[in-house]
């Protein structure tokens, strides 16, 4: 097996950012801090090991790490990010 | 966050694939394309969640999960082989905003899945049709073998209605007499079956990760436009 397929979309964490950030944002763009691609982050890619690793689906640099512990996830945010949120 | 909920029937749709409808007390609704993260807690208080797109419209009232038997996971085996009717676990969600589809985003729309990946697409087909909606849609389905196919009953009656075309292709083995597709997805396919870019469809492609990237490679090389194309990838597991 290829590492290529051990990766899945920005979706698949959609639970997850909604607990970290309290709003759905799959469908919030982000600009890449390295190669300016803007994308949602339903679109961007999600490697899961010991933490969940968020990268640019154009050029790989690292977006979002989320390292979860039993009692709390610790979050580390790069590159830029604009969030439209909705109004609660 | 995360709601206790209770089974309330199992339909077997393949030899590795079942249906679970669930009751959700004060579900708020969902839109066709969406997730729910489902969390299994054994008795040692070990937690695995995993995520399953929900197969129900948004009309129907219980929700219902079709989870496909993965071997070597965590969460597929339970749900596949030792789940009952009756039994809980808990859900988070819906969630996801990108990989949706609602009756007034319009169309044409071109919906491609790997396997197990059809899950969502019918979501956004049942909404479809409760919703009588005239946007034309096809569906092109890659499975292995015919008995692999998802929802077949049902494909075979959205496929009459004349909005929706249903293709299927069959890439490992094909019954005798079979008049669809044989082989893995390819240009040629993805022409014949679907609109082509002038009609400028929405597409949304969901399967094994593989599967996704080569066909999104496949559109995009059509001349679809790269922000046309939605993809839900699954991972590496499947085809």
């Amino acid at each position: 097996m290829s590492t290529e397929g051990l990766w899945v979309d920005g979706n698949a964490i959609a639970g997850l950012l909604r607990e970290l950030f309290g709003a759905e944002l799959t469908a919030t763009e982000r600009g890449c801090q390295t190669c300016g691609a803007v994308n949602c982050l339903g679109a961007h890619r999600v490697y899961r090991g010991a933490g969940t690793v968020v990268r640019c689906p154009v050029c790989g640099d690292i977006a979002l790490r989320i390292t979860s512990l039993p009692d709390r996830h610790v979050v580390q945010l790069t590159g830029s990010w604009s969030l439209d949120m909705p109004r609660t | 966050m995360w709601r206790t909920v209770t089974v309330r029937e199992i339909v077997p749709e393949t030899a590795h694939a079942r249906t679970i409808l669930l009751d959700v007390p004060g579900w708020p609704g969902h839109v066709a394309g969406q997730h729910v993260d489902v969390r299994l807690t054994a008795e040692d208080g070990y937690q695995a969640e995993r995520s399953y797109s929900i197969a129900s419209a948004p009309e129907t009232a219980a929700l219902s999960l079709t989870v496909e038997l993965f071997d070597d996971g965590e969460v597929s085996p339970y749900l596949v082989e030792e789940l009952q009717v009756g039994d809980e676990f808990e859900v988070r969600g819906p969630v996801g905003g990108y990989f949706i589809w609602r009756v007034q985003d319009g169309g044409p729309l071109f919906l491609l899945a790997g396997g197990s990946g059809l899950v969502p697409l019918m979501a956004m087909l049942r909404h479809h049709a409760a919703q009588k909606s005239t946007v034309p849609a096809r569906l092109l389905v890659s499975s292995r073998r015919l008995d692999d196919v998802l929802y077949r009953d049902e494909l075979a009656d959205l496929d009459g209605h004349d909005a929706v075309d249903v293709s299927l292709t069959l890439t490992r083995e094909q019954p005798p007499g079979w008049t669809g597709f044989g082989r893995r997805v390819d240009a040629e396919m993805l022409t014949a079956v679907g609109p082509g870019p002038s009609e400028q469809p929405q597409i949304f492609v969901c399967g094994p990760t593989a599967f996704v990237e080569f066909v999104a490679d496949r559109l995009v090389e059509l001349g679809h436009a790269p922000d046309a194309i939605r993809a839900e990838r699954f991972g590496p597991t499947g085809e």
